[in-house]
């Protein structure tokens, strides 16, 4: 059963077009994730799932109904928000009971699901505070909170953990993903934090100008980005993306690459998807981690200009083919800046892209 | 602290100079404001008439005011005045303030045009709206003209009405300045508070009721006393547009106190009703400052 579908939906405020034809189907119990730099609609896009802001054009089907023309108290949603939006002059319990009251739950009811909800996220200990009184993770608590007193059919979560600082947000991150598990209500999230999107999503849309650039889960995004931007944006450090010529030797076709004076080639493999692009020029991508040490001494002979050791992996900072490379090394292997490391791409994961086009190539 | 590590002469001029600098306004302050509120004190115990003397006939100008039918008419027009001027300034602000809160059209210029009334001195508002309100003049010729002739509209004239015109040229004139007040309160509010009560089922309506307006509570307190410092030192807007009359019908305890210290040489008994009024003022204020100034230590 389809639990969220958005058909060809478009928006624009005079001339200007936030989001330009914007195609997602949700199954039931999925962890859809819109994700984008700031300005890419994603919001616009969440505010219409809502009912907050209407479609220019298009449709929006949740549970298989149209609700174009539905309020959003009857499109059986619940949203949170990045600011937590809490009601300042209630406090915790009645925060939480408003939505309840306005819907004409009774008073028995709305104090059970109070308790139930509390229990669920541990806060029986704030219930009688003031929002003011809270701590920013408190908050974000209590308006999940809010959001689960009711069992809606879909949950809409807008950036809520910006926020926070560093420590609590992956917390909360992991908190919010056994909640998913528990309760396996289909949830959308916005954010424009890649970790977050690769981390939660079973879905990830990525957002561009309006445009969904790719929507797929997250290993299909990381793995074969559809073009350099999605490349670029998932992925911490970005992907680096080098300049180079396709050629063809002996039959291989492969690409050269180039650091001070050494050169190499390195074949691709499965290579023949190419054959249409040799002697063109392509941008290769590599992920930082798709490079190896090569022990034998061959590979490329790079001059390392710089080292970030993260604890677990260090960071090597070398020039191939004229752009800056960072590769992602076990600390044993790395060597100081200005030595040789000879470093092999893993080109069976390397992914090509069309210069003019950005669009993967193969 | 880092002053032990100053050259000496800095620590004199950084502790001579601010008291310097606010000596005189302190002196002119504490001279001509307070200085002269005492004084007064010391004249409402003195049988002072047209010029002050030092006569000291205790409180005796306290039993005269408390005894005099025209203090008491002020006192009763007072809390009309009080009670229909701020309730009223308050609810048109208000409801002005959200209309325009409503993402309209041409907010600012709207704006201006509520806002504008409060640029003009009482003087000035109490002359036009007598004029309106005259009944030989205004409205009431109006519609007279207009060939109602049944229509009247005599407040301005009548006794027991005239204290209303008042109310009415009163909120006229600070309606805006409430609204203007509001409307950065409620441009304060998050926007998403509103969407998640959007999204809870609320009406609108309901929305301003419940979170909004509750959430406007240190606005409130703030315009409560603007206006009902206004209120009690309303002066001009009666003089202006009533001069008091007909007879006394419409005094204020602020032109009562006018009337007896400066045109009918009865100084003592003017300073005795300036200090009722110093005290209502107080009983007002007072309590409201503390609770300000406790709570910013607090902060």
């Amino acid at each position: 059963m389809g639990a969220l579908a958005i058909k060809n939906v478009t928006k624009r405020f005079g001339d200007t077009h936030i989001l330009k034809g914007i195609d997602i189907h949700v199954d039931s119990g999925e962890f859809l994730i819109l994700v984008g730099p700031s300005g890419c609609g994603k919001s616009t896009l969440m505010n219409i799932i809502a009912g907050l802001e209407s479609p220019s054009g298009g449709e929006v089907h949740i549970a298989d109904r149209i609700v174009n023309d539905v309020a959003p108290k009857d499109r059986d949603i619940a949203m949170v928000f990045q600011s937590y939006a809490l009601y300042p002059t209630m406090n915790v319990r009645q925060n939480i009971a408003f939505g309840l009251e306005t819907r004409g739950v009774p008073k028995k009811e709305q104090d059970e699901v109070i308790a139930r909800v509390a229990k669920m996220l541990q806060m029986d200990h704030l219930l009688d505070r003031k929002p003011g009184q809270l701590s920013g993770g408190q908050r974000q608590r209590v308006a999940m909170g809010r959001a689960l007193a009711r069992n809606p059919k879909l949950f809409l979560f807008d950036e809520p953990l910006s926020n926070l600082d560093a420590k609590l947000r992956v917390e909360m991150r992991t908190e919010i993903k056994q909640l998913h598990h528990r309760l396996k209500t289909t949830i959308v999230y916005v954010t424009h934090d890649q970790i977050e999107a690769m981390t939660l999503g079973d879905k990830i849309a990525v957002m561009k100008d309006g445009v969904i650039q790719q929507f797929g889960s997250p290993q299909q995004i990381y793995d074969t980005p559809a073009n350099l931007f999605v490349a670029g944006f998932i992925g911490s450090p970005s992907m680096n993306f080098i300049p180079a010529h396709l050629a063809s030797e002996g039959g291989v076709i492969g690409v050269s690459l180039q650091s001070g004076d050494a050169a190499c080639f390195a074949p691709l493999l499965d290579s023949q998807r190419y054959a249409a692009y040799v002697g063109k020029r392509v941008i290769v991508g590599v992920r930082p981690e798709q490079w190896d040490l090569a022990a034998d001494g061959g590979g490329l002979a790079c001059k390392i200009n710089l080292t970030e050791p993260t604890g677990p992996d260090t960071i090597v900072f070398t020039q191939i083919n004229g752009i800056e490379v960072q590769a992602r090394l076990h600390p044993r292997d790395a060597r100081s800046p200005g030595s040789v490391l000879h470093l092999r791409p893993d080109m069976s994961k390397a992914v090509l892209f069309d210069p003019e086009t950005e669009i993967r190539i193969g | 602290m880092s002053v032990t590590s100053r050259p000496a002469h800095y620590g004199f001029a950084e502790h001579w100079l601010p008291r310097l600098v606010l000596a005189p306004s302190f002196l002119l302050v504490l001279v001509f404001l307070y200085g002269f509120i005492a004084w007064n004190g010391a004249l409402s115990f003195t049988a002072s008439r047209l010029l002050p003397n030092y006569e000291w006939v205790g409180l005796a100008q306290y039993e005269a005011l408390f005894a005099s039918e025209r203090w008491w008419v002020a006192v009763h027009n007072l809390f009309i005045f009080g009670v229909l001027f701020i309730g009223g300034a308050m609810a048109v602000g208000i409801v002005l303030a959200i209309l325009l809160d409503q993402k309209i059209r041409l907010e600012g210029a709207l704006r201006t045009i509520y806002l504008y009334p409060l640029a003009l001195s009482f003087i000035v508002t109490g002359t036009a709206w007598g004029w309106m309100l005259n009944p030989g003049l205004g409205l009431e010729k109006l519609m007279h003209d207009w060939g109602y002739a049944g229509f009247s509209f005599d407040w301005l004239v009548n006794p027991d009405r005239s204290i209303y015109t008042i109310v009415i040229a009163g909120i006229w004139q600070s309606s805006g300045f409430v609204m203007a007040l509001f409307l950065a309160g409620l441009r304060g509010i998050d926007d998403s508070i509103i969407k998640a009560a959007q999204i809870d089922g609320a009406s609108l309506p309901r929305i301003y009721w419940r979170i909004i307006l509750p959430a406007m509570r240190p606005v409130f307190f703030s315009t409560l006393m603007i206006l009902a410092h206004i209120a009690i030192k309303s002066f001009d807007l009666v003089m202006a547009l009533t001069g008091g009359g007909p007879g006394f019908s419409s005094d204020l305890p602020a032109t009562f106190m006018y009337q007896m210290a400066f045109t009918r040489g009865q100084m003592g008994l003017g300073a005795a009703s300036a200090m009722m009024m110093l005290v209502t003022v107080s009983a007002v204020v007072v309590p409201y400052l503390y609770s300000e100034l406790r709570r910013s230590r607090h902060v």
